[in-house]
């Protein structure tokens, strides 16, 4: 946009006009008219009743902006919009106005558009310091590391200002950089005083500060609820910090106090109603989020958790069986109606499992029950995890709450369900035996560990990005490892940091054995953070256990820390080869593809292309062999699975077959055909209970040929020796097909 | 996409299986196959493949080659397929069906739907005009190209089954259900009244089944909805599996094949009757039919003739 000189004269002299405003709410963060100064001093010192007096004063100024800043400070979002319009219009290249109108869209949750009014203020001056600090801001509330960037360059431009170096702290304070931060909040502090800003933002983020060094109730939240009784924010603040390090139940409890302060503070309510669904309270939190939207009817958190609050409905949970002497069930699972009866079995058995495996292991006992939900609409699990940092999500844990995605919310092979709940059950205990005082790598470095440990087909596979920042030296030391979490420097640094933090565990487990995992674990329940912890249990200095984490990362990764590019350039060769069904061609490519990255199991990997390669050539038993391995190593497209547990199948290999079958439940349920093969292995295995629930599986998918699963039910019951439900079943299935002879001849042994 | 009950489902198995009994044993089932223009290779390859998959089928079903005509690639013309079709006319007697299958791409306008063939495609209309030339006793058409649906009203009568792989002619996208619909034919799971023929309405079923996992496992919004239109697709037999056509062919059996219609019939009245008794005692007067079916079945097969 170009500036023409009247228009920049005509700018300054605004500016000049109202730059007496300077120093209150807006100063910083865009100039605001002094006409609501004096508002602006009783809204800042909680005189909520003479503020709004005199606010609405304002709405009958000649200036358009002072009325959209009066109309906003009332709560009339919508007539602040169009007065803001208005302004603009009037005079639409003051970035002033653009800027103020963005934090108008902050308040109102709409992050974007405040983005695109920042951009258009810095097209009209692209040393505009405030509109530089609204793009940070909205940034830093997407954890965005240029956040970081553009704070400090409008740090350059002005340093006398507070708003910088606040939004620096409050960064530092989300990657837990408690000393960054504090140096940074003191000088805000400093500067607010010295610009005559009154002191809130800065106090609560200070009082968020010692709360994290294990002072809650500390002398900021005193001085900010001196300074103004009614602000609820002070607590808001730190509650937002509580959920970054997942300490949820202690969040609620911040945020009640927040209400309780100042209860029309929407947000905070927003914020409470979700976090009590975070610990399974969900009818307490619809009342919270009811009042939110009563008062602020614009946020999509609000609209959005209450939508999926009226959808529950669809949803059933069921107990887990009770076990004796015990008060409650040891887990409780929400699952959609649609798909609870194929899901249950499978997933109550896992999640069972996985609780006795780590109440043993980690010696710690359940406090409560582990509720467990699965979404099929990602959407709805979206709304239940929204305002979590990180990528990718499909599963979240709060606590005794897991949230995930059901198998159905994705594409076949796009979602192991099996995998990811024993993950996100790993961090109900990591997270309740600390007391959520595990950081985030731990927590995640155990899940990941223990995907691993449960099975070899389960977990994350090593990528190149990840071989790459190896090599590259791209990865975080240990001590600062939660950083690649929380606010990521470069494109796909988190998933990075999870792996990371995996290995860790393995190499914490293989060298100091499983016991150091679970020290470590009491060491951070204790308090202690990782540099301290890692110093007191391994009995190394994290910068050692650094250099130790390099070397065993170089030998694990093996021929691949060096070979990506023979891998790539072999794989190529193969690939090409495989598309001209070249088969002998594929060969040795693929094979030179496989010794440099024999880790790599996604799309068109050597063991596919060498699987197709042999079968195509009549070397069934060498596509076998190449296929197990694909499996044995994660690799999880269903219909390739399935084709081996088919080959298996027709080369006799009938156990080996089960194994890849049940392997597929935990990857895509949803195959009709893989219960019903599974069904007749168990079944010619004599295991017909197990028969018994596949074929159920089957009458649970709504099959088009239901005569045949309803027999093969049937014959499941007369092997267990229930000839009630075999004949109930074959009539049923007869009931279908009357004709269906090996139906009737069943019919014939179980008849009454 | 007409949508059943599981019992309303139950129903139509076992109307099917009764209704087919009341064919004249001389009557026959004219096909006409047209191949209709790909467009591109991978199309032309496609429908081609689609059709030589079909035939054998077809043949096996009608058990005379010379009822089964095809309509092909640059002979595919309008034309070829008014003649096709007269020439049917020509052929059929009294009690014979019809079966057409177009393989291909379609369109609509808004009023008409158009088969794509070489030289100017065929409407809706006028297809209609040729089928109602032809004195067949009934009369299925399937129509497996995109905006198919926008056939369904034109094409309707009393004695003719239409089934379209789209619910209306605004489903423009080029289709899948042409080659489940083909799949259905060999497919023993497409059999789910289990008596080793594939009925116009099972072939229905199982392709409309297939079509939607085919957008529900890619997670794509499913841009056809397979109709079917007509009350006697549970009554047209395309596909013999298995020994259903030697033993359909056999006149000893005769006797056997209606008495077990008439046991067939038993089950269906009182599946209609279900809801107003108490399960065991359904259950129970159900096994007994049953069982009077098993020792039929064992007869039929056993070759056993005599009527007892």
């Amino acid at each position: 946009m170009n500036l023409g000189i009247k228009a920049r004269l005509a700018a300054c002299l605004l500016l000049v006009s109202l730059s007496a405003a300077y120093g209150q709410r807006g100063s910083e963060r865009g100039v605001r008219s002094a006409e609501l100064e004096p508002c602006d001093l009783h809204h800042d010192r909680g005189r909520m009743a003479e503020a709004d007096a005199c606010y609405a004063g304002v709405l009958a100024s000649e200036h358009a902006a002072a009325k959209a800043e009066a109309s906003w400070m009332l709560g009339d979002f919508k007539a602040a919009n169009d007065r803001f319009r208005e302004a603009v219009s009037l005079d639409p290249e003051k970035p002033d106005l653009r800027v103020r109108w963005g934090y108008l869209y902050i308040e109102s949750h709409q992050e974007s558009e405040a983005a695109q009014l920042f951009e258009e203020a810095l097209e009209l001056d692209e040393d505009h310091v405030p509109a530089m600090l609204g793009m940070a801001r909205v940034l830093a509330s997407r954890f965005d590391g240029k956040a970081v960037e553009l704070a400090a360059k409008a740090l350059e431009k002005r340093s006398e200002q507070a708003e910088a170096h606040l939004l620096l702290g409050r960064m530092a304070l989300e990657e837990g950089d408690l000393e960054a931060a504090r140096k940074s909040l003191e000088q805000g502090l400093a500067n607010a005083r010295d610009l005559g800003i009154a002191p809130l933002e800065a106090y609560s983020l200070l009082a968020s500060l010692e709360m994290l060094e294990g002072d809650p109730d500390n002398e900021w939240v005193s001085k900010a609820l001196e300074y103004n009784p009614r602000y609820g924010q002070v607590y808001a603040e730190q509650a937002h910090f509580y959920v970054i390090i997942r300490r949820y139940r202690k969040a609620t409890e911040r945020l009640r106090r927040a209400v309780g302060v100042a209860p029309r503070l929407w947000r905070a309510h927003a914020e409470l109603g979700v976090n009590l669904m975070r610990e399974g309270l969900d009818e307490e939190g619809r009342r919270h989020l009811e009042i939110a939207y009563s008062g602020d009817p614009y946020s999509a958190k609000t609209v959005n958790t209450l939508r999926l609050l009226d959808n529950y409905h669809r949803f059933e949970t069921h107990e887990s069986e009770p076990v004796e002497g015990a008060k409650w069930p040891r887990a409780i699972l929400r699952l959609d109606r649609d798909e609870a009866d194929l899901l249950l079995p499978y997933a109550m058995d896992l999640t069972l499992r996985a609780l006795d495996d780590f109440s043993e292991r980690y010696g710690f006992e359940l406090r409560e029950p582990v509720r467990v939900e699965m979404y099929p609409n990602h959407d709805d699990f979206a709304v239940r995890t929204m305002a979590m940092p990180g990528i990718g999500l499909l599963g979240v844990t709060f606590g005794y709450v897991v949230a995930m995605d059901s198998p159905s919310g994705r594409k076949p092979g796009e979602f192991h369900w099996g995998t990811t709940l024993w993950h996100e059950l790993a961090h109900v205990f990591t997270l309740e035996a600390t007391d959520h005082l595990v950081p985030r790598w731990y927590s995640e470095g155990i899940s990941m560990y223990e995907e691993w440990r449960a099975d070899p087909r389960w977990g994350e596979t090593v990528t190149p990005e990840y071989i790459n920042a190896v090599r590259k030296g791209n990865l975080l030391p240990v001590a600062d490892l939660d950083r690649g979490f929380i606010r990521p420097r470069f494109a796909g640094q988190v998933a990075i940091s999870y792996m990371q933090a995996g290995y860790i565990c393995r190499l914490v487990a293989e060298r100091w054995g499983e016991g150091a995992l679970v020290d470590l674990l009491r060491g951070f329940a204790a308090g202690r953070p990782t540099e301290a912890n890692i110093r007191a249990v391994l009995g190394v200095a994290p910068e050692e256990f650094d250099e130790q984490f390099g070397e065993y990362m170089k030998e694990e990764l093996g021929p691949a820390h060096d070979g990506l590019e023979r891998w790539r350039l072999n794989l190529k060769t193969a690939l090409e080869a495989a598309r001209e069904k070249d088969w002998e061609a594929v060969l040795e490519p693929a094979r030179e593809a496989q010794a440099a990255f024999p880790q790599h199991v996604g799309l068109g990997c050597s063991y596919l292309l060498l699987a197709s390669a042999h079968e195509e050539s009549g070397r069934r038993r060498e596509a076998i062999e190449q296929l197990q391995e694909y499996e044995r190593r994660g690799g999880r497209q269903p219909e390739t699975l399935k084709k081996l547990a088919g080959w298996l199948e027709e080369a006799g290999l009938a156990e080996e077959a089960v194994y890849t079958y049940e392997g597929l439940l935990l990857n895509w349920p949803q195959d009709e055909e893989v219960h019903a093969r599974l069904g007749e292995l168990h079944l010619a295995a004599d295991r017909a209970d197990l028969a018994r629930r596949e074929f159920e599986a089957v009458l649970t998918l709504d099959p088009l040929d239901r005569a045949l699963a309803e027999y093969d039910l049937a014959r499941a019951y007369v092997t267990i020796g229930d000839s009630d439900k075999a004949r109930l079943h074959v009539l049923r299935a007869l009931e279908r097909a009357p004709t269906y002879m090996p139906a009737l001849q069943l019919l014939l042994k179980v008849k009454r | 996409m007409r949508v059943l009950s599981r019992c309303g489902r139950l129903l139509a198995f076992l109307a099917a299986m009764t209704a087919y009994g009341h064919r004249p044993a001389s009557a026959a089932t004219h096909f006409l196959v047209v191949e209709g223009r790909g467009g591109t290779q991978v199309y032309t390859e496609r429908f081609r493949d689609q059709v030589e998959r079909l035939l054998p089928a077809l043949r096996r079903t009608a058990g005379d080659e010379a009822l089964v005509r095809v309509v092909a690639g640059v002979e595919a013309t309008s034309a070829q397929v008014k003649a096709a079709l007269e020439e049917i006319a020509r052929a059929v007697v009294p009690g014979d069906d019809l079966a057409v299958f177009l393989i291909g791409h379609g369109s609509y306008d808004g009023r008409s739907y158009k088969f794509n063939i070489p030289g100017p495609d065929f409407t809706d209309g006028q297809l209609k005009a040729w089928l109602d030339a032809v004195p067949a006793a009934r009369q299925l058409v399937v129509s497996t190209t995109s905006s198919s649906g926008g056939a369904l009203e034109t094409l309707k009568s009393a004695r003719r089954v239409v089934i379209t792989a789209t619910k209306n002619g605004r489903e423009r996208n080029a289709t899948v259900f042409g080659q489940y619909w083909v799949e259905a034919f060999s497919a023993a799971s497409a059999d789910t009244d289990k008596n080793e023929s594939i009925s116009a309405l099972e072939a229905f079923r199982y392709a409309e089944d297939r079509v939607k996992s085919h957008y529900a496992d890619n997670k794509r919004l499913a841009t056809e909805h397979p109709q079917i239109q007509g009350d006697l697709a549970g009554a047209f037999l395309l596909a013999r599996l298995g020994s259903a056509a030697a033993l359909a062919r056999d006149p000893e059996r005769r006797g056997l094949l209606a008495q077990r219609e008439e046991l067939e019939r038993r089950i269906a009245d009182l599946a209609l009757r279900k809801d107003d008794m108490p399960q065991n005692e359904y259950l129970d007067a159900l096994q007994d039919l049953l069982l009077q079916l098993a020792g039929l079945q064992q007869r039929i097969v056993a070759g056993d003739t005599e009527t007892k």
